[in-house]
């Protein structure tokens, strides 16, 4: 890599003088729309993108990187707006009983699929009922759709879920790429129904119509399309006649192909590519903070050393996060400081600067805990025994460096404070047996749900399905699910804040990392590209348009 | 000749059951199940996992599911791949045109570079230019290979298209980095194989009678240099598929390379297997190829 980055340098350095006198384009906030001028329509797209999806069924969606697919082609029956609330999609409205466990829609009337099926409550019927089916998609059945005893068709325009006890999680569900629509007539006569593809049609802006399993997937117009929501942007079609996204999965590949022109859109452009966008005035640069919680390490109490509260806590003072992340990201990233992400209305701001990096104090605890004595390495020691904890990575889910970003916090824990992080980055059978085993004492982990509610139940939750922590709180387990049960938004912001002061503040179980964030990089004649309101990923191509 | 042929077709079969069977032991023994490599980094519980194993009837023993798997295969059926959800015929069966075209391209075009590079530079310091370059190549991950050839050629003189299989003007940058290597190191052993065909005494006799030493050179001395040369197509095999592993990454090409990777990351069974036994298939080809190439090579092998 090294000549071709140090060309890259150079290159960069001769731009960036080149350009000393004109103004350099910011790197966030959206210069493209001045230079991209009024929407129009027509024209053609080609946008880079880091992942494949593994499928194009939205019901099978699992990758945070897909979802900028999924709302070309599909819908759901309600959206986020940008306060982290709800709007109609495919809906018109919604009512809540008062005992919290029937949920009823009033639909649209005027909303065909693709494949000229109408959308009405039967449909949505269908939708659900195919998460029923034995073995097609076990974990939205025990997860999101874990409180749903029925769906009943009221009448045409009207669909009513029947709970067994009440979840406002539903709400975010209907508004995910799980919860999106899909024609009854591909449920029943798809071949490959958990593959999705042009055989799947949905009622989205967009009509998937080729697919080039490793090189890309192609979209046209949606000519009849009529029915955006309210914060879409516009109204009516599509402005792009077609838009192809193609898989290059290395990020100098997708730089160098935006920078010569072969595509006009790139997504996800790593620190170190930042500054060949920043410096070429053709070209700008987007940054969006995902939702969900934030990339942290899940500190496993179930055994030594971090069931040892003070042990827990030097851990965390012995890490200077900002330096950590500076080193590792060169500013771009936005450092966390609680296990919500800073976007989501549940993000406790008070949490802010209250601890890490003091190196003293981190010093001083451990002292206390009696691993008092050093080895020939410099590391603790307690009884002969080293203070050696263990982090485990599954290759295949690594992104973002976070495997650099590792050695970069295990460097600091050693110098600072004397502790072994022991880092393996492994495949993904061992790395589920280490977890399955208790073979660890530090777990990461980001997720990207749109309600933080949702990753909190999965990872903090005693019954969670990714809780890794060890910690059985009856207290914790009895603030999540009022934060799941209530559907007022200032019980739950009560109830979640709770839950970040207990895991954060009282009992040092978690040490945040940074907010995940996606990045798009554009030619400036592209306009109206978006980060999705809450969740911060790429957002379809329904408002993008090419100046002409 | 009918026994060679039966021979040779029965021994193929051994070779392609040997492989499927080791990838299978050597997914066996690798750590985690199938159920883990399913579940993923997703929401994990007994319900699920259940559900998981019901789908597919993970629950039989490995030697039941094993013997079922030989008897399918040997049927056509290759199974579904759990991470794909698609028949894994479908899914390989898409990615074979692609990568049969890379490496046919690669070949050819290392073969021939080859050739060229061996037969024209024998005078002493254009050889050991050529020799020195060549050794660079071969001792140059063909990521690095991939990456500069596409900053001169694509990003900055905007000669070929970085991504895809959009016709031959994409084929031509990751044909070139695949077959670099093979180039330099089938040059290095041409090279090799001519300087001792032209020490031996029919080199002698021919240029007694008259012939110039180009006419020695292609005529006689590149029949010999030929035939450790062939010996290698073997290898060569093994270098194309390895290969477009990091070719197709780094072009943004389909091909079986990525399937590959994928599959063998999440471990997806079938697909493993199934490419497995045709890159079994595609050695045997191209070794009973490499046999018969010596027949044509060396009239004296024709005789026995």
């Amino acid at each position: 890599m090294r000549p071709v980055r140090l060309a890259a340098a150079v290159t960069t350095l001769a731009v960036t003088l080149a350009l000393a006198a004109a103004c350099s384009p910011g790197s966030s906030g959206s210069p493209a729309e001045a230079e991209a001028g009024r929407p129009v329509s027509g024209g053609s797209l080609t946008w880079a993108v880091e992942t494949e999806p593994i499928t194009f069924n939205p019901h099978q969606y699992a990758q945070a990187k897909a979802r900028l697919l999924v709302w070309n082609t599909f819908e759901a029956l309600l959206t986020h707006d940008s306060q982290g609330g709800h709007l109609p999609w495919l809906s018109t409205g919604h009512e809540v009983s008062a005992d919290g466990k029937t949920y009823t829609f009033e639909l649209r009337t005027d909303v065909s699929f693709a494949d000229g099926t109408k959308f009405d409550a039967t449909a949505v019927k269908a939708n659900i009922d195919q998460f029923l089916v034995e073995g097609y998609n076990p974990a939205v059945r025990a997860v999101q759709l874990r409180h749903l005893d029925r769906v009943e068709v009221v009448d045409p325009a009207t669909v009513a879920f029947h709970l067994e006890q009440p979840d406002v999680l539903l709400l975010d569900f209907l508004s995910s790429p799980q919860g999106a629509q899909v024609s009854p007539k591909s449920l029943k006569e798809a071949r490959n129904l958990k593959a999705g593809g042009p055989e799947l049609a949905g009622t989205g802006p967009f009509i998937l119509d080729g697919y080039i399993a490793g090189q890309e997937v192609h979209f046209t117009r949606n000519p009849a399309y009529n029915w955006a929501p309210a914060n879409a942007g516009h109204t009516g079609p599509a402005y792009l006649d077609e838009i192809t996204y193609r898989f290059l999965k290395e990020s100098s590949v997708r730089v160098g192909a935006l920078t010569s022109g072969q595509v006009q859109v790139i997504e996800g452009v790593p620190a170190t590519d930042e500054p060949l966008i920043t410096a070429n005035r053709q070209l700008s640069l987007q940054r969006g903070l995902n939702s969900g919680s934030a990339y942290s390490y899940y500190l496993n109490t179930a055994h030594a050393p971090f069931d040892d509260l003070r042990v827990r806590q030097a851990f965390r003072e012995a890490v200077d996060v900002d330096a950590v992340l500076t080193g590792v990201y060169r500013g771009s990233a936005t450092r966390a400081w609680s296990v919500i992400g800073p976007t989501s209305p549940f993000y406790d701001k008070s949490l802010e600067k209250t601890y890490g990096g003091d190196t003293a104090k981190a010093n001083r605890l451990l002292d206390e805990a009696g691993w008092t004595a050093r080895d020939a390495e410099g590391f603790r020691t307690r009884d002969g025994k080293r203070l050696t904890v263990r982090l485990v990575q599954s290759a295949p889910f690594v992104r973002d460096r976070r495997d650099v970003l590792a050695q970069a916090v295990q460097a600091a824990v050693k110098q600072s404070a004397g502790i072994d992080l022991n880092v393996a980055l492994v495949d993904q059978g061992t790395a589920t047996k280490a977890l399955a085993d208790g073979e660890y004492e530090v777990f990461d982990n980001s997720r990207a749900d749109t309600d933080a509610g949702a990753a909190l139940n999965l990872l903090l939750h005693s019954g969670g399905a990714i809780n890794r922590t060890g910690l059985d709180d009856p207290r914790l387990d009895k603030l999540l699910e009022e934060g799941q049960a209530s559907s007022d938004r200032a019980k739950r912001v009560a109830a979640y804040q709770q839950v970040q002061k207990l895991t954060i503040t009282d009992q040092a179980l978690i040490l945040p990392l940074y907010a995940p964030a996606d990045q798009i990089a554009s030619a400036t004649t592209v306009g109206g590209l978006n980060f999705e309101p809450v969740a911060g990923v790429p957002g379809s191509a329904y408002n993008v348009w090419l100046s002409k | 000749m009918i026994t060679a042929i039966a021979r040779r077709v029965a021994s193929g079969a051994i070779v392609l059951w040997a492989a499927a069977t080791a990838a299978y032991l050597a997914l066996l023994a690798a750590p985690g199940d199938i159920v883990d490599a399913i579940v993923g980094d997703g929401a994990d519980t007994p319900q699920i996992r259940s559900q998981i194993i019901a789908e597919w009837n993970l629950d039989r023993p490995a030697v039941v599911q094993y013997l079922d798997y030989l008897l399918r295969a040997a049927q056509g059926d290759l199974g579904r791949s759990y991470l794909l959800q698609r028949p894994v015929r479908d899914v390989i069966g898409e990615q074979i045109p692609p990568t049969l075209q890379l490496a046919a391209a690669a070949a050819v075009f290392g073969m021939v570079l080859a050739l060229i590079l061996a037969v024209t530079t024998r005078h002493r310091w254009v050889r050991r230019v050529s020799s020195t370059a060549e050794l660079i190549i071969v001792s140059t991950p063909p990521f690095l290979i991939g990456i500069v050839l596409l900053s001169v050629f694509s990003f900055r003189l905007g000669l070929f298209p970085v991504s895809g299989d959009r016709g031959w003007a994409a084929l031509v940058l990751p044909a070139v980095t695949l077959g670099l290597p093979i180039a330099g190191v089938l040059a290095q052993v041409l090279r090799d194989g001519l300087d001792r065909a032209l020490d031996e005494p029919f080199a002698v006799t021919a240029r007694a009678r008259g012939l110039t030493e180009r006419a020695v050179l292609t005529r006689h001395a590149l029949r010999h240099a030929l035939m450790p040369a062939v010996t290698l197509l073997g290898w060569l095999s093994g270098v194309l598929i390895g290969g477009s592993v990091i070719i197709e990454q780094v072009f943004g090409r389909p091909g079986l390379g990525q399937v590959t990777l994928q599959a063998v990351s999440n471990g997806d069974m079938p697909v493993v297997l199934a490419v497995v036994v045709l890159a079994a298939a595609a050695f045997v080809v191209i070794n009973t190829a490499a046999d018969l190439a010596y027949l044509a090579i060396d009239p004296r092998l024709r005789r026995s």
